[in-house]
């Protein structure tokens, strides 16, 4: 069945829906325009000002990321990055296929399209959580307010058969949020032959902790770390791709074990006070991974905080980063330097988060590792803010065409 | 066979008192978690990692425990592959992992001898004829073969004359059964089958055919999962059988590949007790530590039978209740503990989905 979210929620056959999208095919905006930027300020004063939204802290994240000035600032830089004499234009139809699960990538994705000048096309999933109801509540209402909802479709659609094969022929841009195994079968059906499809498949995240800063911060500063490290891991059930589930202990100190133990018994103190729960199968899963990675040897000491935080000490942490069953299970081991973080590093890691470290080592921490892996090096506490370059792509930039123009 | 083991199956079957039991066992898993140590390297990893390389126990409730599902994606054995006499397999629905439980020819008859003194209690000392709720073809077809044939298979050796009251597309063969029941004579016999097989190829199909099998005792086991669906519990069970076939001596059992051999068997109150060389902890399902009677949380498993594989004590993935203590002095010692289901499957949320493109 196909669902329209509209003011009014309505649903379709496949011939209205091929139709209706067909019909968006060359509605573009002028990108970067200035009536865009203010319906994009607008949903975000809305999100930050409905009590089931500015209560949920990713929704939240999600309102600071759009509101005007921050939104203004992208702008900027998109056109910034504009060589003279090109004429920014829009790349056309874009399709959005967030994740199931994360409720707030659909909007990234769609904001940064809306800016390029596109016409989008998003598909929900056919269930969402009450305060994802009151998202799109809101963006319906701002759509229809700025005129532009004929350009904006927001859907639920069966994906993998008839309707996937009748529409995707039309999109000029598609993005692809998920595992590996939907990147792959999405991409199974082609979009236009000048189309481009961009996946963000399976990534796995990391945070270094400088053992040296550790060991000099102070109590509050611990406190403020470990908080800052909750909300990295456990907003998304530590599921996210950005989540960490690896920390690496940078440094020679004698007392290492020590500090982990201390930022661990923060930690723990974080997630009573936020009351964060897992369920007890969870724990279990949890637990069978560390017994398993124990049992073959690539784990070497597993600690039991509580349901909610568990840890192991890990040698061999490339091939361990393999293992996340989320819901709070962290991986540990310690490196000498920053340079051995490249034995972390592959094409599937994502987003390296820090603690301790000054720009000059993070530049040569991000030279050591281009071309490997690694596409995000922030504070940690930061490793869930969207970025406008995901995954080592400038989205805009992709969202977008360049009209070389020259008059002699 | 560890000597506290051997005491165990000398006393009657599921006579011994809570403390006593406790005693026996504490030394003998002690000496298991020992022997595992030293012989199953993975094993030894576990408890050096995770246990702190604790070997000895103060308590039975202190014992280290494996979580059930690691023989799924472990093979973990204490005995060298040479002297590997049969891996067991655990039921599994396609695809899924399976858990592998290896057996030299000691532990086999170890849990041969366990099983049967079990059975026992029950069955009496005679063997009896035997009625099987299934099809022969569920072991003699090789392509059939599964754990469900290796568990009728592993049953059948309690009983004689064996009848199969299923043909094998699982119709029922009336005529195999009129025949078995009037070659008795009145005598008693032996009834055995999946739970769920039981019910639906045997009650449902049997039950208007006026068979009297008030000389039967019946076993069954495989879980209530399937038959809860269908709103039929225990007791409803126990009084339709009764009704139907005047069968009131039904006992169910509790157990798994994972402890092959140690059965707790249904007694007064549909209550399942431990054998004497077993028992089972009770552990509170937010923080893991040991929950009193009455208290429902995840099933800790302890038995002295596995001497091949380190699986003598394990946390299952299903929820149970502690409902008494020695209160059936004699006959049902130990506790009386009732099987409450697997704990609830649950979701995390994640960016990494699979199941998109359904949803």
């Amino acid at each position: 069945m196909i669902t329209l979210w509209a003011a009014e929620r309505r649903t379709v056959d496949t011939a209205e829906f091929g139709e209706l999208i067909e019909s968006m095919a060359d509605a573009h905006a002028a990108p970067l325009a200035a009536e865009l930027v203010d319906i994009v300020a607008h949903i975000s004063t809305e999100i930050l000002r409905t009590p089931i939204l500015r209560t949920a802290p990713q929704f939240v994240a999600l309102g600071y990321w759009m509101r005007a000035a921050a939104i203004r600032r992208i702008v900027a830089e998109g056109r910034a990055a504009v060589p003279d004499g090109n004429v920014l234009a829009p790349r056309g139809l874009a399709l959005h296929l967030p994740p199931a699960n994360v409720d707030t990538i659909f909007v990234y994705s769609w904001v940064l399209s809306l800016l390029a000048g596109n016409s989008n096309v998003v598909r929900l999933p056919a269930k969402v959580s009450p305060p994802t109801e009151a998202l799109l509540a809101i963006i319906v209402d701002a759509l229809a307010g700025g005129r532009i909802s004929s350009k904006n479709l927001f859907c639920t659609y069966p994906y993998g058969g008839e309707v996937e094969q009748r529409i995707s022929p039309l999109f000029d841009l598609r993005i692809i949020w998920g595992g590996d195994e939907k990147v792959a079968l999405v991409n199974k059906v082609p979009i236009r032959p000048d189309g481009l499809s961009i996946g963000f498949p399976d990534r796995q995240s990391v945070a270094l902790i400088s053992l040296e800063a550790y060991d000099r911060s102070t109590a509050e500063e611990r406190d403020e770390l470990a908080g800052r490290l909750f909300n990295d891991a456990y907003w998304f059930d530590q599921m996210g791709c950005s989540s960490p589930r690896l920390l690496a202990w940078i440094g020679t100190a004698v007392n290492r074990e020590t500090l982990a133990r201390d930022l661990y018994s923060r930690l723990q103190s974080v997630i009573e006070r936020k009351g964060y729960e897992v369920a007890p199968s969870v724990a279990v899963a949890k637990l069978l991974v560390t017994n398993e990675l124990l049992a073959e040897g690539a784990g070497h000491r597993g600690e039991w905080y509580s349901s909610e935080l568990q840890v192991v000490h890990t040698a061999e942490p490339a091939a361990a980063l393999k293992r996340g069953p989320g819901g709070g299970f962290f991986l540990e081991c310690t490196l000498g330097d920053l340079r051995d973080v490249r034995l972390l590093v592959s094409r599937k890691l994502q987003t390296i988060t820090h603690f301790g470290f000054d720009i000059d080592q993070l530049m040569e921490l991000a030279r050591g590792v281009a071309g490997i892996g690694a596409y995000r090096i922030v504070p940690v506490g930061q490793a869930l803010d969207f970025n406008p370059t995901w995954d080592g792509v400038p989205l805009l930039s992709h969202m977008t065409r360049q009209i070389v123009v020259k008059a002699n | 066979m560890i000597e506290e083991l051997d005491q165990s199956l000398a006393k009657p079957p599921y006579s011994v008192p809570q403390a006593a039991r406790d005693h026996t066992l504490l030394s003998g898993l002690n000496r298991l978690t020992r022997l595992h140590y030293e012989r199953c390297l993975p094993y030894r990893r576990i408890i050096d990692g995770y246990w702190g390389g604790q070997t000895h126990s103060g308590d039975l409730e202190a014992v280290p425990y494996l979580p059930v599902s690691i023989f799924k994606s472990q093979l973990l054995q204490s005995v060298p592959d040479s002297e590997v006499r049969v891996t067991l397999t655990s039921s599994g629905t396609t695809g899924q992992a399976v858990s592998r439980i290896r057996l030299d020819s000691a532990s086999s008859t170890i849990q041969q001898r366990a099983l049967a003194n079990s059975l026992m209690h029950v069955l009496g000392k005679q063997r009896l004829p035997m009625l099987v709720i299934d099809t022969d073809a569920v072991f003699k077809d090789p392509k059939l073969m599964s754990a469900r044939g290796a568990g009728v298979l592993g049953i059948m050796r309690y009983g004689r004359d064996h009848v199969f009251a299923l043909r094998p597309d699982l119709e029922a063969d009336y005529d195999a059964v009129a025949a078995f029941l009037d070659s008795l004579e009145g005598r008693p016999f032996f009834i055995f089958g999946f739970t769920f097989m039981v019910w639906v190829k045997f009650y449902e199909l049997f039950r208007n055919r006026g068979l009297d099998l008030s000389n039967a005792v019946l076993i069954h086991s495989g879980g209530w999962k399937k038959l809860a669906e269908r709103a039929v519990s225990n007791e409803e069970f126990r009084a339709a059988f009764r009704e139907a076939f005047g069968l009131t001596r039904i006992h169910n059992f509790y157990g798994m590949v994972e402890q092959i051999g140690t059965i707790f068997l249904e007694g007064p109150g549909g209550l399942l007790f431990p054998p004497n060389f077993a028992d089972v902890i009770i552990r509170d399902a937010r923080t893991f530590k040991p929950a009193p009677m009455g208290h429902t949380g995840i099933v800790q498993l302890l038995s002295l039978l596995p001497h091949s594989y380190p699986g003598h004590s394990v946390l299952t993935e299903d929820l149970g209740v502690i409902e008494s203590i020695n209160d059936h002095e004699g006959e049902w010692a130990g506790k009386g503990i009732r099987i409450l289901g697997r704990l609830p499957r649950s979701e995390l949320r994640g960016c990494s989905d699979v199941i998109g493109m359904a949803a």
